[in-house]
């Protein structure tokens, strides 16, 4: 496939049938990583979890989750935004999507080699907190707001660590193209060259997820659920499906930008590329729940103060260190 | 810098421990014998003294009583005895106090129906509980 | 001209942090307070009152309601008024019994803070941990009473049971697993830099304020005041034990976190002793008149409970029945400082502030 190819019935159909497997497949993903979630979490907190739906293990109990929150009664607040209130779950919803396009999951398996794959998914992903800033304010209710103006603050705020700390990987490669990057970790991984940058980048991708301990936008305790308050029924199922898809790319990205993509550990080369990705993929996944049943929450103030006067300077210094290193070394 | 790491540590820990939830409705909770639940009733030992009646700080019994059918025995027996268990709050006192231990609590703890008449138990109701009854009821 | 709107916000009285039906007016401008009224009276189920109109005895039950996360110090303090009145000589056994129960509660009422504290602040964990060691004490306590939160286990001149066999055994198997939980709870949670960094400094008070608010327990102990009236003015036992009261000076919610976790460890310690001093038999139930009726008069009497200090009044006219009762319940005294604290606080800081006082809504409304 490549997209400089005029429009036609054929690319149409050929991006088609590449895409809705993979949709499907991300779709299956989030109900498994949610299930993931909810047993490892039983597991560290001396319970079960899920146990009755879908067998032993509750295979599905999201499946069923899902069906409930789909057949719900489909509730608007009466002073909302209809329009808006409709909208704002699509908003959170596309971008967390429209990113998985550039990400390559094995040398062959992309489905948008764009020269600029690593800006194109910074920008796109940014876009998600508007998702959430309309949804608050269209739901016209104080803990919506509330909740939608933390979003938006600490999503930007976090932003700007986040593409920051990844300059020092854009210098290592040479590269703004995902696939560039991850040929240049052939040997050794960025997360060695780069370990700053790395440690930011899944500071800033946490808060970026609203996760514990930066889940202050649906700060359970406080804002009951933030954003969210009036959201129910298939409108929440979407945002939902929205923050574990963006999950799901932020952990790739990591993997891709850091941890070598596909990239095997030396002597281990028997194994695929698509195994490897989906080990460290792993990794990444359990620590971001593993750090959710640890940590309480950070407060708004903190989580500026942290940003601003922590991770951007750091972040800055890092940039002017690895171009300085860079430069002595080559 | 160390503090998050121990915690870290801690939860991971405790993945290995084992787990704690009890399989409720599949197995029963065990109880120990002196667990409050609803009363039984012995209709042949109550000596209709209404003490338990007196005692009840919800005042939740009522009770009558009759003459004995047999005229060469003094005394009452009971004729009708009602709890009202919207208002009961299983305080263990009218056990305590019945001088024939004619009520006596047993372990049955699931109370819950689904409409509220069903809450008011008489006699029979009382008098059906056979499991769990409670072994010591006087301390 | 630029201006922002101040904006009222209703916390409660459904809300996952008020810990009950409690209600918070907030006026806030951003995310900054001006002004918090609290409202409270959703749970008031008028005990005193009813009370008037019951015998001694039936009293003990309603108290278990007021408090009921520790219903065994509400038990307590209701006999122990009583049997003040009345001089009624209690059983060596059976007062051991009482502080072992009493202070079992006070571990577990202390557990459930930490619990829902934590989950306050947004940390799910701890709630869990903290249930399974109280899961513990509810099931000793239940093997003791026969019910699992509202006890009614207390008499006027006694106990209502003996411990059953190898109770008191299990008890001190507890004690030592208890302390190494307490030692995982710190490494969970005491070092962790977040949580320190939300509850340092939030919801400061002096001394003064402290004293002049009435506040009692570990609200107070926490601003530098040695006050426990297990110590001070001891009652039942507790004489006998020895034990330290936990005292910080910072008077902020960490102090207040700090005396908790370190009362757990007292209460453990009396615990221990208790079991090891208790006459191995004996009665359960003092010399009590078969109808209560305490002399024209009245009474004052107050103990220390896991919220502070709990007292009961008795106005006796001879009766069976009290002419009045009042119980200064703790939760509610402490509750009072909340206005002056959400001052000028943040909105995340409402539930760090609310949590760290430790309220019991049950308790607040009576
Ligand atoms: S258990 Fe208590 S409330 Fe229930 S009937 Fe007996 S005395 Fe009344
Ligand atoms: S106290 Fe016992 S004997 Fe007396 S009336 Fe009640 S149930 Fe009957």
């Amino acid at each position: 496939m490549n997209l400089e190819q005029p429009p036609s019935m054929e690319g149409f159909l050929s991006f088609f049938i590449y895409v809705v497997p993979f949709l499907i497949f991300v779709l299956s993903f989030v109900t498994f990583a949610i299930l993931a979630e909810r047993k490892v979490m039983g597991t560290m907190q001396l319970r079960s979890g899920p146990n009755r739906t879908g067998g032993r293990f509750g295979l599905l109990q999201t499946v069923a989750d899902v069906f409930k929150l789909l057949l719900k009664e489909d509730t608007i607040p009466k002073d909302a935004d209809r329009t808006l209130f409709k909208w704002s779950p699509i908003l959170a919803f596309v971008p967390a999507f429209m990113v998985l396009a550039v990400i390559p999951f094995t040398k062959h398996f992309q489905f948008a080699d764009i020269g600029i794959g690593l800006l194109y998914y910074v920008a796109i992903s940014s876009l998600s907190v508007i998702g959430i800033v309309t949804g608050g304010w269209a739901s016209n209710n104080k803990y919506s707001l509330i909740g939608g103006m933390r979003a938006a603050a600490q999503m930007i705020s976090y932003e700007i660590p986040l593409v920051l700390s990844i300059v020092g990987v854009i210098f290592l490669a040479g590269s703004l193209n995902l696939n560039t990057i991850v040929g240049a970790q052939q040997s050794v991984w960025f997360i060695l060259y780069q370990p700053v940058g790395f440690i930011i980048f899944y500071i800033a991708s946490v808060a970026e997820l609203n996760r514990v301990p930066f889940d202050l936008p649906e700060a359970e305790s406080e804002l009951v659920a933030g954003y969210l308050v009036e959201y129910s029924g298939f409108r929440f199922a979407i945002f939902m499906l929205a923050e574990y898809v963006y999950m799901f790319a932020m952990a790739a990205m990591t993997t891709v930008l850091f941890l070598g993509g596909w990239h095997p550990i030396p002597y281990f080369e028997m194994i695929p590329g698509a195994i490897w990705f989906a080990i460290k993929f792993s990794l990444i996944f359990f620590s971001l729940m593993w750090i959710r049943f640890t940590f309480p929450r950070i407060r708004g103030d903190q989580l500026m103060t942290f940003a601003w006067k922590g991770l951007i300077p750091i972040s800055i210094i890092n940039i002017f260190l690895t171009a300085i290193i860079y430069e002595i070394l080559s | 810098m160390i503090g998050w790491l121990k915690g870290m540590k801690y939860t991971l820990n405790q993945g290995t421990k084992e787990k704690i939830t009890y399989q409720y409705p599949e197995e029963p909770i065990p109880l120990p014998d002196r667990f409050r639940g609803i009363q039984k009733f012995y209709p042949e030992k109550c000596i209709v003294c209404n003490q338990c009646v007196n005692i009840c700080p919800t005042d939740c019994i009522q009770l009558t009583g009759k003459k004995h059918p047999d005229p060469k025995k003094r005394g009452k027996i009971i004729e009708t005895y009602d709890i009202n268990f919207e208002i009961c709050i299983l305080c263990d006192l009218c056990t305590e106090v019945c001088p024939t231990e004619a009520i006596i609590m047993t372990n049955n703890f699931e109370l819950a129906e689904y409409s509220r008449s069903k809450l008011y138990k008489n006699l029979d109701d009382l008098n059906n509980h056979v499991t769990n009854l409670r072994e010591e009821n006087k301390a | 001209m630029l201006r922002t709107e101040e904006m009222i916000l209703n916390v409660g009285p459904q809300h996952p942090s008020t810990h009950g039906v409690f209600r918070l007016i907030l006026k806030i401008d951003g995310e900054i307070i001006h002004e918090a009224t609290p409202v409270i009276g959703y749970l008031h189920r008028g005990t005193e009152k009813i009370a008037e109109d019951l015998q001694y005895t039936q009293i003990i039950p309603y108290t278990d309601r007021m408090d009921y996360l520790s219903a065994m110090t509400n038990n307590y303090v209701i006999c122990h008024a009583v049997e003040t009145m009345m001089g009624i000589e209690i059983p060596e056994r059976a007062e051991y019994l009482r502080v072992i129960a009493m202070e079992l509660g006070r571990v577990a009422s202390h557990l459930v803070w930490w619990g829902t504290y934590l989950l306050d602040l947004g940390s799910q964990s701890p709630f869990l941990y903290a249930f399974r060691d109280r899961e513990m004490i509810i099931n000793l306590l239940t093997e003791l009473s026969g019910a699992r939160l509202t006890f009614n286990y207390m008499r006027i001149g006694g106990v209502k049971w003996d411990a059953p066999d190898g109770w008191i055994k299990k008890v001190q198997e507890f004690v030592p697993y208890m302390r190494r939980q307490l030692a995982g709870y710190h490494e969970l949670v005491s070092g962790n830099e977040i949580f320190i960094s939300r509850v340092k400094g939030v919801g400061k008070y002096t001394k003064n304020d402290a004293i002049a608010y009435s506040l009692s327990g570990a609200n107070l102990r926490s601003t530098g005041v040695s006050w426990d009236v297990r110590k001070n003015d001891p009652y039942s036992l507790y004489d006998r034990f020895d034990f330290d009261v936990p005292v910080r000076q910072e008077g902020d919610a960490l102090a207040r976190y700090e005396c908790r976790m370190a009362e757990i460890d007292q209460s453990l310690k009396i615990i221990e002793q208790a079991c090891e001093q208790i006459p191995s038999k004996g009665p359960v139930l003092g010399k009590v008149p078969r109808m209560i009726r305490p002399p024209k008069g009245e009474t004052f009497v107050r103990i220390e409970s896991p919220r502070g200090e709990i007292g009961c009044y008795i106005a006796s006219d001879g009766s069976k029945e009290p002419y009045r009762i009042k119980f200064r319940r703790p939760s509610f005294y402490n509750l009072q400082i909340l206005p002056k604290l959400l001052k000028g606080e943040n909105i995340a800081n409402v539930i760090a502030i609310l949590g760290a006082v430790d309220i019991v809504l049950g308790e607040v409304d009576g």
